[in-house]
């Protein structure tokens, strides 16, 4: 009997506390329905600092003019967040803003697989987006995402170790060969280079491209699509590269170092110079950055190359990162509308611009100031004073296999396993 | 209770948990990758069925035979350079006995407690050419050039002696726990007979290691083979692609490359290699046994 009643009481309780829960639950899902939330797949992972925080300030800002929005943000690294995207992909739960890459390489499989919503190009047409930056976001005339920002390659350098050696900053690729032995004379590095995740070797080649034959975009552009590479302005510039490593231009073992250590070897002062793209200009604002360092940052486009056509005023840029929206949202227009908020010149372009995050894909003369950084007045001038813009690289014009493979070649080369003739064979191979 | 196993539907309710497990999470998955080894799937969108082709493209494709060979060579190394190092240490240990034993165990084991991403950039640190830990013990020696342990030619021995101290706690700690297991009586008759301590190890502790021994060789074989993290954090393969393992190039072939059908037509050779090498150790230990 006693038991009985115990296990009655039991049922009692449990039903009860059952019932207390399944109470407190619906409560909750009710104020949620009146909530729209929006998911938000990142590759800024720090949200302290550099492209990151701009991204979150804009967001904070967003929820709070708009309380009805809740914004969820999952950020990864680059490479962590392909992979991911991937198994976003293959399943159902896309998130709805997406980061991406206005590059084929990326963009076209992921167009093709119909991940991604088309926007309205028209409505954009007072953004300010300078010509040419929504093409690698474009596919057969729709327009399937919008940029972050405008990347230039070029050289950071220290000048206080150019000034207290008496180097100068070279005009000519010669003279830069030239001075990476007078500076390894000195002990230092001449130049830091991130070789382990190669794209900056592709890119090296496909700066000198540029530099050897001017305007180079629709010539690489045919390249890629004929698979054919017979120029001898490619070999050409294969060949550059191989004797910036040959003299030692770059740090011992470059090959195998990671960005991070590239950039840490410049900014601790012990190579004199750096090559990498703009979003590094931070490194003039950034508190890790020694300060010797972050107050004599100077930054220079790559040299001409004697014989070549073209000048040092034909550069290395691109639109890469920005932002699509995944085609399966359930909340499409109200992501449409957040991408649109973040791009309204006085967001993004703004903001990113006076924090010295980046130069944006728009049009940011009305927010100069005068009180910029060394780097950002530097990268400005070399944009505005550019005859010819590259446009995406030629290691990202293809498909992904093909990025793969010709950045996998453009190490191959550095070590000597390829010959710069036997290297564009293999590209060509790879485009077919 | 005998009346209970013997009820077919006891045995099955009792087997089925680890069945279900079995076909959901390992043989299912391997019919996937087979089918879609078939395909040019990129990994998103519509695929077609291409037949055998991938299987044709990876005959001739030389970076997945040179991170086979890679693979290969990693299980050679952990069989002839971590194995007999981990047995000489574990019998050595067991002698030491008191605290020493315990310091030492834990010492070795170290290796195996720390996470795999620092272990990778430690070893990044310690090999690296201007500021590393190995190139300034060199220069207190006299060595004036800096090397590149991790630059061409190099890479894969450096990539190799990292593996093989990583995955030596495991094999010394299982190792230890067999020697412990033997009789401490055959030590002593083997004492008063007067063996020196090498017969003693040769004559006494290794025959009666040897189904510890077989199933710690067939675990570093499929570890060997299996071998990812570390190298992808290390070298991720290069330069070029001399330090290439099987598992990694899988992985870049189908998230880096978007050729999932590749990748799993890889993943598929990859699971007949390891079945085979599996077979063969058990044939080659089974033979012993008869001997």
């Amino acid at each position: 009997m006693k038991k009985k009643l115990l296990s009655l009481l039991l049922v009692a309780t449990m039903v009860t506390s059952l019932a207390g829960c399944s109470g407190a639950k619906s409560s909750d899902s009710a104020s949620v329905e009146e909530k729209v939330t929006i998911r938000v797949f990142s590759n800024q992972t720090d949200r302290k600092t550099g492209q990151g925080l701009i991204e979150q300030t804009l967001f904070d800002n967003y929820v709070k003019e708009n309380p009805n929005i809740n914004i969820e943000v999952e950020a990864l690294d680059d490479e962590a967040y392909k992979t991911k995207f991937k198994a976003y992909a293959t399943g159902n739960a896309m998130p709805d803003l997406l980061n991406a890459w206005g590059q084929p390489s990326f963009l076209n499989e992921v167009i093709d697989a119909g991940l991604l919503a088309e926007l309205d190009k028209s409505s954009y047409d007072d953004y300010g987006f300078i010509e040419g930056s929504l093409d690698g976001f474009s596919r057969d005339g729709k327009l399937y995402g919008l940029p972050r920002n405008t990347d230039v390659m070029a050289f950071y350098y220290n000048k206080k170790i150019f000034e207290e050696n008496g180097w100068k900053v070279p005009t000519t690729y010669a003279e830069l060969l030239a001075l990476a032995e007078t500076i390894n004379e000195a002990g230092i590095v001449p130049c830091s280079m991130d070789g382990s995740d190669k794209w900056p070797l592709s890119i090296w080649m496909h700066d000198l491209i540029a530099k050897i034959n001017g305007e180079s975009k629709a010539m690489l552009e045919a390249s890629v699509t004929n698979a054919d590479f017979s120029d001898p302005s490619y070999v050409q510039a294969a060949q550059l590269l191989k004797d910036a490593v040959d003299v030692g231009l770059f740090q011992n073992g470059f090959e195998t170092t990671d960005y991070g250590t590239a950039r840490n070897l410049f900014a601790n002062g012990q190579a004199a110079m750096y090559y990498m793209g703009s979003w590094e200009m931070s490194m003039a604002t950034n508190e890790d950055v020694l300060e010797d360092v972050r107050n004599n940052l100077g930054v220079f486009a790559m040299p001409v190359v004697e014989g070549g056509q073209g000048a040092a005023t034909d550069i290395a840029a691109w639109n890469g990162g920005g932002y699509a929206v995944s085609a399966n949202s359930e909340v499409k227009e109200e992501t449409i509308a957040l991408l649109n908020y973040m791009f309204q010149p006085e967001n993004w372009s703004k903001l990113a611009w006076e924090n010295g995050v980046c130069m944006s894909a728009q049009d940011y003369s009305a927010y100069l100031t005068g009180d910029e950084t060394e780097p950002q007045k530097a990268f400005t001038d070399i944009v505005v004073g550019s005859t010819s813009i590259t446009g995406v690289t030629f290691n990202d014009l293809g498909t992904s296999e093909f990025k793969t493979i010709s950045e996998d070649g453009s190490q191959q080369l550095v070590i000597g396993a390829l010959t710069p003739e036997k290297f564009w064979e293999t590209m060509a191979e790879a485009c077919k | 209770m005998k009346k209970l196993y013997s009820n077919k539907w006891v045995i099955f309710s009792l087997v089925a948990p680890g069945i279900i497990t079995f076909i959901c999470a390992i043989l299912a998955p391997i019919c996937l990758s087979f089918y879609y080894g078939l395909t040019d799937f990129s990994g998103m969108g519509s695929f077609s069925f291409i037949g055998l082709e991938n299987y044709k493209v990876l005959m001739t494709d030389t970076s997945f035979w040179l991170s086979l060979r890679n693979s290969l060579l990693l299980a050679v190394g952990f069989i002839c350079i971590q194995h007999p190092l981990a047995i000489i240490t574990a019998a050595v240990l067991d002698r030491l006995q008191g605290k020493a034993e315990g310091f030492f165990r834990c010492v070795y084991f170290i290796p195996n407690v720390i996470s795999v991403a620092i272990i990778a950039y430690l070893w990044k640190f310690i090999y690296n050419p201007s500021f590393g830990l190995l190139n300034n013990i060199l220069k207190i020696f006299g060595a004036k050039a800096e090397v590149n342990w991790l630059g061409s030619g190099l890479a894969i021995w450096s990539v190799l002696i990292v593996l093989i101290w990583h995955g030596f706690g495991w094999g010394m700690l299982i190792y230890y726990t067999g020697i412990k297991n033997i009789d401490t009586v055959i030590y002593e008759a083997a004492a008063i007979d007067g063996a020196s301590a090498k017969t003693t190890f040769l004559r006494i502790t290794l025959p009666l290691m040897k189904p510890v021994i077989q199933v710690n060789v067939t675990l570093a074989i499929i570890s060997a083979l299996k071998q990812m993290e570390t190298v992808y954090l290390l070298t991720n393969g290069g330069p070029g692609n001399e330090t290439q393992f099987l598992a990694n190039y899988l992985y870049k072939q189908a998230f880096n490359s978007f050729k999932y059908g590749y990748g799993n037509a890889i993943s598929i050779v990859f699971v007949v290699i390891c079945l085979l090498a599996t077979v063969a150790l058990n044939k080659i230990f089974a033979e012993q046994k008869t001997a």
